[in-house]
């Protein structure tokens, strides 16, 4: 029953991430300017969002570990760190190849850029801190209390880039920049694509650390029985 | 809180004076770093004042992580983390000893640092010293508040000072902007803008030195 349950949770968001990728290829105008390099904003943008939000469960998990010691909060962060870290990289790549198209250059600096990176430098460290060798309750505190810190420093780290200069593109402003209503449409379906797909790959991560860690249990008991 | 916390760093102070070796490395690597980069200038020419002010902050952000690691490598010989744990004080002394205990080994070390800048980059201090100030006192705290709490994760770990820097750094991203625009207005850099630098530099104490606060039993109560 639980195969089925995973094989159809797979099956809708293929067919979500195709039906948005078909989207965006017919429904969306090529964009003036940049022509269809543009597309890849729909790709981009989803991967950042969902980054952002993977980190900010990663705090929250790691509040929750602090307040209850309970390992699955441990393992929700964990998962959460590395599925923001893989989207994260997405992201930053696929913005890289926005940028050398939209401004001539592979890197620039910007506040949303300079913060994505900041982020995967922050919970690069995370994911260090998670192989170190030490008790793993000493390990778990303090990875809860690095999640933490990591995501109170993202406003703090777009805040300084953005005093420092900014060129990056507004999305959604309010006064200038925005979207026609058919990029609209083609982002939020790029979202609630890649938000179930970054759902699913969530939960299989999660579930790979529970069993990872049963199968330690486990093994502790068989050497135990020895 | 604050006498057990006085006690705390003037312990830590007097070991690192007495052992001296650690401290001296972090000098020593510090001044390294300004001397090899001025090398990279061509002769008779001056860095720019922001080129100076980053070298100041990388120079201070290096000491900060080897000092904290040294501060809490005093207490591992002598499993006297234990005895800090089990002391009838509050746990937050403990962290607040150790970020004044770091916060004057930074201060001392950038006072060496300083004039280094001026002799090896040419740099003329040459007005908004009073924002370079405030923001040197506010940078360094929160690097000081920071790396004692960061310093609590690593103790007994081999590569620590690498740990540490690969955690601290990135954090401390917003505070070096800062500290690096302010100690730019020093060395004759733009004067825009200096108070909504000073303004991120506070923000940037109140959320971590809130947050260390809080969290610091977490990390220090652990058994290693």
């Amino acid at each position: 029953m639980k195969s089925f349950a995973c094989f159809c949770a797979v099956a809708v968001s293929a067919v979500l991430l195709v039906i948005c990728q078909i989207a965006v290829i017919t429904l969306t105008p090529v964009e003036a300017v940049m022509g269809p390099v543009q597309k890849i904003f729909y790709v981009h943008l989803p991967l950042a969002w969902w980054s952002l939000v993977s980190f900010g469960v990663t705090a929250t998990a790691g509040l929750v570990y602090l307040k209850r010691r309970d390992a699955a909060s441990d393992r929700l962060a964990h998962a959460a760190a590395e599925t923001g870290l893989v989207l994260n990289t997405l992201a930053l790549v696929t913005g890289s190849i926005w940028a050398r198209r939209s401004w001539g250059v592979w890197w620039t600096w910007d506040p949303r850029l300079t913060t994505a990176l900041v982020l995967w430098f922050l919970y690069a460290g995370y994911l260090v801190l998670r192989r170190v060798d030490m008790p793993a309750p000493r390990r778990s505190a303090a990875c809860a209390v690095m999640g933490i810190l990591a995501f109170i420093d993202v406003p703090l780290v777009f805040l300084s880039a953005r005093l420092w200069r900014s060129i990056h593109p507004a999305v959604f402003a309010s006064k200038g920049g925005g979207l026609e209503p058919e990029m609209l449409t083609g982002v939020l379906l790029s979202v609630g694509a890649f938000g179930v797909f970054w759902l699913l790959l969530l939960y299989w991560r999660t579930r790979i650390f529970t069993l990872s860690d049963e199968l330690d249990r486990k093994k502790a008991q068989c050497t135990d029985n020895r | 809180m604050l006498k057990a916390a006085c006690i705390i760093a003037s312990k830590d102070i007097r070991l690192v004076m007495v052992r001296g070796g650690a401290w001296v490395q972090s000098l020593l690597l510090g001044l390294l770093l300004v001397f090899v980069f001025s090398l990279s200038l061509p002769a008779g020419e001056t860095a720019s004042p922001q080129t100076a002010a980053t070298l100041f902050w990388l120079a201070s952000a290096f000491c900060q992580v080897l000092a904290f690691a040294m501060l809490y490598a005093l207490e591992e010989p002598t499993n006297a983390r234990a005895g800090l744990m089990l002391a009838p004080i509050p746990v937050q002394a403990v962290w607040l000893g150790k970020a004044m205990a770091g916060m004057g080994l930074i201060l001392a070390s950038q006072a060496v640092f300083f004039p280094a800048l001026v002799v090896f980059l040419g740099q003329h201090v040459s007005g908004g010293v009073w924002f370079f100030l405030a923001g040197l006192l506010l940078a360094d705290a929160g690097m000081a508040g920071l790396g004692a709490l960061v310093g609590a994760v690593a103790p007994g770990q081999a590569a620590r000072e690498s740990l540490l820097s690969v955690i601290v750094f990135p954090l401390l991203i917003p505070l070096l902007l800062a500290g690096i625009r302010l100690g730019e207005a020093a060395f004759g850099g733009p004067p825009a803008g200096l108070f909504r630098w000073l303004g991120i530099a506070a923000a940037f104490d109140a959320v971590f030195l809130g947050a260390a606060v809080l969290l610091f039993p977490f990390v220090f109560g652990e058994p290693q």
